[in-house]
């Protein structure tokens, strides 16, 4: 009994799509998040802190009970995530602990207690602390983990970037130091000096100072040319990443709906699976339609 | 008797060229990679903290004996690269200068050529400039490149891509030509000051392009229209390279991707998979940096269809 119950806090808690609470949950979760947040930003406003100070204390000290038995509750639960075989209930407690999920649940509230117990503590590493909450809404933004798994896979191509970066910032700064080193030593006088104009160049377009000589004004225009340029290659690495995510996407489900539709039934088991894929990689129902279609196409020609 | 030393020294040889081309991937080829570009690294923070003057005056000596050491590494290895690249050519009918004259005239050949020398012609002549000394020191830079694969990806990706590049140059050129022309036209009179000539509008051009104002404000309609489109240029052309690099890297990945499925295919295609063709596989994975999951991916696309024709 206890141990059903302790599975479906679980599959509840990790947003399991065939328990229908798990969304409410999760929607009552991020609702917290979202107005806690938005207290700690409004807090920081000298006069509604001096109008609505009870008010504040009062949600603080709810959203605080509320997190804490989430997270015990996320602790207990995680218990039956492995059988006694596959390594106990304090595996899966230990891998939900110190993930960084785990950590941010941790850290947003327990600070909390501390405060309690030690009252003289600085404040406002405190309110820094409280704003780690909102870490806990990328659990359910899947859209984020996309974004970490593109740029992963595409990391290769950042690091040259990162390369480039760091070789034009040196060589631009250099040459700027020895081509007005001497005319405008408070900005060139040495490279670190000169790193901090090559940077704000490449970043923002043309410098925080005026170059004075011929050479100089060359330097600057190229240094700036080559920010636009280290812009544009950023920009055109995160967009080939995503497209070819997508692609990659559309080619693992159309594998998966060429397996299912094979032997001509479809399953229940695996309806769900597909119905889960499409969620997980957010293909439209257009998207999916149409490589059915392909599919069929492919079996009528076929036979 | 004589025999060995000629049969040892072609082997040393061509061991070198292995261990400094970094042809064979070997721990000692690793090694030297590491070796080489941690002290190019450690070149590049010395010339930037020798500009600072309180360190330069404190620790002279030691950047001195620093420079020295690594003049002497870098002339070593230049030495070694050219004596070992003729085995880069040992088809018949190869002189072995063939591989030498490639290297010494690449831009590698090039980089480490004028990184180093600059430094025995100051003893030479020890009157020379320091700076123009320092700027040449400063190409050690590049050496790095040869060991980031990941530029040659870029590189290799932006040839791929030259048409599209080369337009977008070109109508940075013409628009160039065209507005500061136009500006020069239009606001000379009244601004003399700022658009004397066409070159300096040109200056004013291409800051407006890079940083999106070109520190001028225009005094005439005319001219107020001019900077407008100016600007609106500079952020169409912005759009216009970063859609030309991420077709350029989507291209490429795909048509890494093809290659290698290409390949799988191939191995597949007699249904046992050999250990060399295995290696191959891994090999080709390393050089294009595909995860595990990607080429899971298309060996099982690959099995399915092949399992289904």
């Amino acid at each position: 009994m206890l141990g059903k119950l302790q599975k479906n806090v679980m599959e509840i808690l990790a947003g399991a799509p065939h328990q229908p609470l798990s969304r409410y949950v999760e929607w009552m979760i991020t609702v917290v998040v979202l107005v806690n947040c938005s207290a700690v930003i409004l807090d920081s406003v000298p006069e509604i802190h001096a109008e609505y100070k009870e008010f504040f204390h009062e949600l603080e000290f709810w959203s605080v009970m509320f997190f804490t038995v989430e997270y015990v509750l996320r602790v207990w639960s995680l218990g039956a995530r492995f059988t006694p075989e596959q390594g106990g209930a304090w595996k899966g407690r230990k891998g939900y602990i110190f993930s960084a999920f785990g950590l941010v649940d941790f850290f947003a509230t327990a600070p909390h207690y501390v405060h309690i117990f030690f009252p003289g503590l600085d404040l406002r590493i405190l309110r820094v602390l409280r704003l780690l909450r909102i870490l806990k809404l990328s659990k359910y933004n899947t859209a984020l983990q996309d974004l970490f798994q593109a740029v992963y896979a595409e990391r290769r191509a950042f690091g040259s970037a990162a390369f480039l970066l760091l070789i034009s910032t040196v060589v631009s700064a250099s040459l700027m130091h020895f081509a007005e080193g001497h005319e405008q030593p408070e900005f060139f006088g040495s490279i670190p000096h000169a790193i901090y104009w090559s940077i704000v160049t490449i970043t923002s377009g043309y410098g925080n100072v005026e170059p004075v000589t011929k050479a100089g004004e060359v330097i600057a225009l190229l240094t700036g040319f080559l920010g636009v340029c280290m812009a544009a290659i950023m920009t055109g690495i995160v967009a080939s990443a995503f497209a070819t995510q997508l692609s990659r996407k559309k080619s693992a489900y159309l594998l998966q709906l060429r397996k299912v539709l094979e032997d001509g039934v479809v399953s229940d088991a695996e309806r769900n699976t597909l119905k889960h894929l499409q969620t997980q990689y957010r293909l439209s129902d257009a998207d999916v339609k149409k490589m059915v279609d392909e599919i069929n196409t492919e079996k009528a020609a076929l036979s | 008797m004589s025999q060995a030393p000629t049969g040892r020294l072609p082997r040393i040889k061509r061991r070198i060229y292995e261990i400094l081309e970094g042809a064979v991937v070997d721990r000692a080829s690793h090694a030297c990679e590491i070796v080489i570009a941690g002290l190019v690294v450690a070149n590049v923070v010395a010339i930037i903290l020798e500009s600072v003057h309180s360190i330069h005056e404190a620790y002279e000596a030691y950047f001195h004996i620093f420079d020295l050491f690594s003049v002497m590494v870098f002339s070593l290895e230049y030495v070694l690269r050219v004596w070992t690249y003729s085995e880069k050519h040992t088809g018949p009918g190869d002189s072995p200068w063939k591989g030498r004259k490639e290297y010494v005239f690449s831009m590698f050949g090039l980089v480490d050529f004028f990184s180093t020398v600059p430094f025995y012609l100051q003893l030479l002549f020890p009157g020379a400039d320091l700076r123009v000394l320092r700027m040449f020191r400063l190409l050690r830079i590049f050496k790095l490149s040869r060991y980031n694969s990941a530029m040659e990806d870029m590189l290799e990706a932006i040839k791929a891509e030259k048409d599209s590049f080369s337009s977008a140059m070109f109508l940075l050129f013409i628009s160039c030509l065209l507005f500061s022309s136009l500006i020069y036209i239009i606001e000379g009179h009244d601004q003399p000051e700022i658009f004397p000539s066409i070159p300096a509008a040109m200056h004013w051009f291409v800051l407006t392009i890079i940083s999106g104002w070109g520190n001028v404000d225009p005094v005439t309609y005319l001219g107020t229209i001019l900077v407008i489109v100016t600007q609106i240029l500079a952020i169409a052309l912005a759009a216009i390279l970063t859609g030309v690099v991420a077709t350029a890297y989507t291209a490429q990945v795909q048509r890494r991707e093809s290659i290698y499925e290409m390949e799988v295919r191939e191995v597949l295609a007699d249904g046992v998979v050999t250990e060399e063709e295995q290696l191959k596989l891994k090999t080709l994975q390393a050089k294009y940096g595909m995860s595990n999951e990607q080429v899971d991916a298309i060996a099982n696309q690959v099995k399915a269809e092949q399992s289904n024709g």
